[in-house]
């Protein structure tokens, strides 16, 4: 009778359909941590960036090759003053529910942007922008207080300064709907499980090859690995959605094509020079010849992000280029503690000078494991050359708050690649807020720091602007306040009948309207 | 229950006992020590077991889980005895208003699901090894404390108690000569066959990373690091998994056991 | 019975006040400074004024007693405050989480209830022939299982090497097998055990030696004699099950990104969402109580002695 049962169970289970596979040939099915969100082209939180990109336009695009491109503005034009922005609208321009994007419409989203000017205080053009002005339907004018260089990358962000439905937008600061005037429009959002996105056969520019994307509420990204492979998502996209040995494996699969895009951005560790020991800059270059950088991209990260050999990825800063990280050398390491006066006790491991003990906390999100797997790969590094690096593996609450505080020897961070890079990472060193701040605090050199990353902001003659930039990170550099250990790439991984996936500019958006099915 | 069962679970523990309470002379390696040219290494002479996605060496890093979980598991065990018998015993002992409050109390805590509380009570006190033995002894004390009372209201009824006290023993003196060996047989019974449970707690609780911080080696955390690196190096979510397995099943059978020698009443139940 | 029930509700009320006096004790009494929590997950920077603003917002300025007051007057009307983590109420966030947990830990009990008993009964009636070996060795084996290493080791044997159900997510019915299995193991074991022993120990008592010697076929015998009472053990610890059920949903959820309020607890201890973390313990103790509640009423409905004795006490 069992044997009879058993048999069933197995031809029962040969009898179950096969996990479906593949949806329309038009659709993609893709995998994001959470939902979209609400949707409000100014809100962050749990505004997904991705989404917001897809829903809402910029008046100007940064392109794939790193200039400005026109997008909602065709024109723009800076006046002699360098304080009035001029800007072309594009004509025939509608939002998903209708209303035609003009001046007005623009204006109206500025405004309310200026309303709650103290939430966006992140963004040095925010802190500029005076007035937004609609002289006629199809201009804006935007006033500033004073010059401000980068100003076109900062309109070219995700957020804040994109553009909704002024029917949609409430007093509060943010919208009763995610009207936008991109090429998606939201269809539908299932909390937990999905959002799905519709083409709009009314866009105005070039409509996307997909008619819908999907995008499955997938929380880590073994769970995302082993849909991939099963077949329920069709394409895995991003800097952090695979682990590098997961995506080592996919990329020896014969059944997937894995890509890797250019650096980008730079992963790296900040360094507190406001706490003991950290503020012996003996032992911040020690720190930069003590960790095997080659090693940690090589096995670590599984060579899916190249080893950092500056502060900024390549191109991303026009200043600057001689300014390459030390190789690792930790005989060279431990001269330069022996130097200063750290030495081993008998018998010991871990250097002291004077009675103090060379150790630091070495802070990493817990919840990340590349992270976790770096910080415990630094950890023996250091010990090696008699460092010892206590780990302290927080949860997001309790690391941005050691990070708010200074609370922390070692800390993961990473520059925003473009088109923050670099000129609004530079400007977010000025925040006492930012982990960068609390790690350059304790340079003698902080105050002029400040000053210059305050002028090549609003430099308007480019030369200034990069004797102040070359300034600035040659001066970082000798000061060794961070450690880049990898230069970050977006990866992707999709079956081979997906076709083409184009890598997008920023890790910000993800290019779906240049998708097409093979 | 074959004979042979419960010694040889009894074997079993004292060997896992015996591992982690030795881990720090007899493991081979520094289980942090990361050694990243020999990550992912096969079974081999240097490395019995191979080499974690770090390099690190796998069976010290076993050793010192059995550790980590055998450790916290003893520790959840004092904290649930000491608050259960100490309340238990106050609750039975004065009885009125401070047994309402406590057994009110008790009740409180025992209409959640002991790890819905666990999770909880982790939210409330930060991550960390300490909070979640915190947190697991804090979801179990009251059953102890109801067993310890019941047993305690019982016995205060028995005769020799009743003469005691008349003799004019204190009630400390009550609680440590009487009350305390009568209850201790039961409520080893009920903390043997807890036992396993609360490894499965602390393994999960891990796996959710809210447990042993890193490096620490930690069955529970080992699975969780390991799963990415399934299909090349299954040994690494196989052996922490079934290391935890065979844990619980020694507590297990040995909470049986001392079952069937202690509690007769109950021995036809469950197996 | 009517006035049963609503005995059992009212000494329910007292308990739960306690509960949540206790759960409010805990968070306010933990780790860390609330405002501070609360302006990092708005992403307001935390300049002083902004603190003493969230500190007058959220009534931190006031007594522990006074917040605890307002907090259970907006609790009784169903108001859990705002999530500070996703900006919505907290009682929409965990209504659309809950029936996720529900539907597993719903199907895990199903499990239990609908192999459990029956193999239980199969071993006993087999006892110490090979049926009943293989059950009990599987049992000892199951009850030992830690939920989420089995979940794993399912996914990549039925997902990934056979291709049988879906690894993870929640779509159609087919994606809960996979969950159900891991969250039940345990408890799904640990009834057959007590179901074979029970049954055994029915079949051992007098009146069934009667009842064969009157003549009644075997099969009756087992389905009028033996099962009614057999099952009274077993069933009598379905309560502590559901518990043991939820609480594993909320490990198991993890491993097959299955929506549910594990994942929405997990979120809130890592936010350090105060809101969110309250509303989801008071949830599954809302969840866990009523169950047990209803186990309760059924038990008393099917057994007049309960209803009795219970009016004598």
């Amino acid at each position: 009778m069992l044997r009879r049962s058993l048999l069933g169970a197995a031809t029962l289970a040969w009898t179950l359909p096969r996990v479906s596979r593949a949806a329309a040939p038009d659709s993609l099915v893709f995998s994001w941590p959470s939902n979209a969100g609400p949707l409000d082209p100014h809100g962050y939180g749990p505004n997904q960036m991705y989404a917001q990109a897809m829903l809402y336009e910029p008046l100007v695009r940064y392109g794939a090759s790193g200039t400005i491109e026109p997008c909602l503005a065709t024109r723009w034009a800076l006046d002699e003053s360098g304080r009035a922005w001029t800007f072309t609208l594009r004509p025939g321009v509608r939002f998903s529910d209708g209303t035609a994007f003009d001046a007005a419409a623009a204006k109206a989203n500025i405004d309310i942007l200026l309303r709650h000017r103290e939430r966006h205080g992140w963004l040095e053009l925010m802190s500029r922008i005076e007035a937004a002005e609609a002289p006629d339907p199809a201009t804006l004018r935007l006033r500033l207080d004073q010059p401000y260089d980068p100003a076109l990358f900062d309109l070219s962000l995700v957020r804040p300064l994109r553009f909704a439905s002024p029917a949609v937008l409430l007093p509060g600061g943010s919208v009763s709907a995610p009207i936008g005037t991109g090429p998606w429009r939201l269809a539908e959002s299932r909390r937990g499980e999905r959002d799905v996105f519709l083409r709009r056969e009314d866009y105005w520019g070039e409509k996307p090859a997909l008619r819908q994307v999907v995008v499955k509420v997938v929380g880590d990204a073994n769970t995302r690995a082993l849909a991939l492979e099963a077949g329920e998502i069709d394409l895995v996209y991003g800097a952090d959605q695979l682990d590098a040995d997961t995506f080592r494996r996919f990329a020896a699969d014969a059944r997937f094509t894995t890509a890797i895009s250019p650096p980008m951005a730079t992963r790296m560790l900040a360094i507190n020079s406001g706490r003991a020991a950290t503020d012996d800059l003996a032992v911040r270059r020690a720190i930069q010849q003590g960790i095997d950088r080659d090693a940690l991209a090589r096995h670590v990260l599984q060579g899916t992000e190249p080893a950092a050999t500056s502060l900024f990825a390549p191109g991303m800063s026009k200043a600057a280029p001689g300014l390459m990280t030390l190789p690792f050398d930790p005989m060279a390491a431990v001269t330069v503690l022996e130097q200063a006066g750290w030495q081993l006790p008998p018998g010991g491991r871990v250097r002291q000078k004077q009675g103090a003990v060379l150790a630091l906390d070495l802070c990493f999100s817990g919840g990340d494991a590349l992270q976790k797997a770096l910080a415990e790969a630094i950890q023996s590094d250091l010990g090696r050359i008699g460092i010892a690096a206590r780990l302290l593996g927080a949860d997001a609450a309790t690391l941005q708050a050691r990070q708010r505080s200074g609370d922390f020897g070692l800390v993961f961070t990473e520059t925003w690649g473009p088109p923050y890079d670099p000129h609004a990472f530079l400007g977010a060193m000025r925040a006492p807020s930012h982990a960068d701040w609390q790690a350059q605090r304790g340079l003698p050199m902080k105050a002029a720091i400040d000053r210059r990353i305050t002028a090549l902001l609003a430099a308007t003659n480019a030369t200034a602007r990069e004797a102040d930039e070359q300034w600035v990170l040659t001066t970082l550099h000798e000061q060794a306040v961070y450690f880049p250990i990898s230069f970050l790439t977006n990866k992707q991984v999709h079956r081979k009948g997906l076709g083409e996936v184009p890598f997008g500019g920023t890790f910000d958006e993800i290019p779906f309207h240049h998708i097409r099915r093979g | 229950m074959r004979r042979w069962l419960p010694r040889l679970a009894l074997l079993l523990l004292a060997l896992l006992l015996g591992l982690a309470a030795l881990a720090p002379w007899i493991a081979p390696f520094d289980p942090a020590e990361t050694n990243l040219a020999q990550r992912l290494m096969p079974p081999s002479t240097m490395h019995w077991l191979g080499t974690d996605h770090l390099g690190r060496d796998l069976l010290s890093r076993l050793l010192w889980g059995a550790r980590a979980s055998l450790g916290a598991v003893g520790a959840i065990l004092l904290l649930v005895l000491a608050i259960g018998t100490v309340l238990g015993c106050l609750a039975g002992l004065l009885g009125g208003v401070v047994d309402t409050v406590l057994m009110r109390l008790a009740d409180a805590f025992m209409t959640v699901p002991t790890l819905v509380l666990a999770l909880f009570f982790v939210g409330a006190l930060g991550t960390g090894m300490v909070n979640v033995i915190v947190a697991i002894a804090l979801s179990h004390w009251a059953f102890y404390a109801r067993l310890v009372r019941g047993l305690t209201l019982s016995l205060r009824a028995r005769d020799h108690v009743a003469a005691a006290r008349v003799a004019g023993a204190s009630r400390l003196d009550i609680a440590r000569r009487h009350v305390v060996p009568a209850v201790a047989g039961q409520v080893a019974v009920l903390a043997s066959l807890d036992l396993g449970h609360w490894i499965l707690h602390v393994a999960g609780l891990s796996f959710l990373g809210l447990g042993v911080a890193a490096p620490g080696a930690e069955w529970g955390v080992m699975i969780s690091d390991a799963r990415p690196f399934f299909r090349t190096a299954p040994m690494l979510v196989l052996l922490p998994g079934a290391a935890i397995l065979l844990t619980v099943m020694a507590f297990n059978l040995l909470g049986d056991a001392l079952r069937d020698r202690l509690d007769p009443a109950l021995a036809e139940h469950g197996h | 019975m009517l006035a049963f029930a609503l005995r059992r509700v009212l000494t329910l009320l007292p308990l739960l006040l306690l509960v949540s006096v206790v759960f409010f004790a805990m968070l306010r009494l933990g780790r860390g400074d609330p405002a501070l929590d609360y302006l990092r997950l708005s992403q307001i920077p935390p300049t002083e004024a902004a603190l003493a603003l969230v500190r007058q917002q959220l009534g931190l300025d006031r007594s522990l007693p006074a917040q605890y007051l307002s907090w259970l007057a907006d609790a009784v009307r169903l108001d859990f405050g705002t999530s500070w983590a996703t900006q919505r109420p907290v009682l929409e966030d965990i209504l659309q989480a809950l029936p996720a947990t529900l539907q597993l830990a719903g199907a895990a009990m199903a499990l239990v209830l609908l192999l459990g008993l029956p193999l239980g009964l199969l071993a006993a009636l087999y006892r110490d022939r090979w049926p009943d070996h293989l059950t009990r060795a599987l049992a000892f084996l199951g009850v030992s299982l830690p939920n989420f290493w089995l979940g794993f080791l399912l996914v990549l044997l039925f997902s990934v090497q056979l291709g049988w159900l879906p690894a993870m997510g929640r779509e159609g019915p087919a994606s809960l097998i996979l969950p159900a299995i891991a969250t039940a193991t345990v408890s799904l074991c640990v009834t057959l055990r007590l179901m074979r022993a029970s049954v055994l120990g029915v079949l051992g008592e007098r009146h069934l030696v009667f009842a064969r010697a009157r003549g009644l076929p075997e099969r009756g015998v087992i389905a009028r004699h033996v099962l009614p009472n057999a099952l009274i053990p077993p069933l009598t610890t379905l309560g502590l099950h559901l518990g043991e059920l939820l609480g594993g949903a909320m490990v198991v959820e993890m491993v097959f990104a299955w929506p549910g309020l594990g994942r929405y607890a997990l979120l809130a201890i890592g936010n350090r969402d105060f809101p969110a973390l309250q509303g989801f313990v008071l949830a599954m103790t809302a969840v866990f109580v009523l169950c047990n509640l209803l186990v309760d009423l059924a038990y008393a409905w099917l057994d007049p002695r309960i209803r009795l004795g219970a009016k004598a006490a």
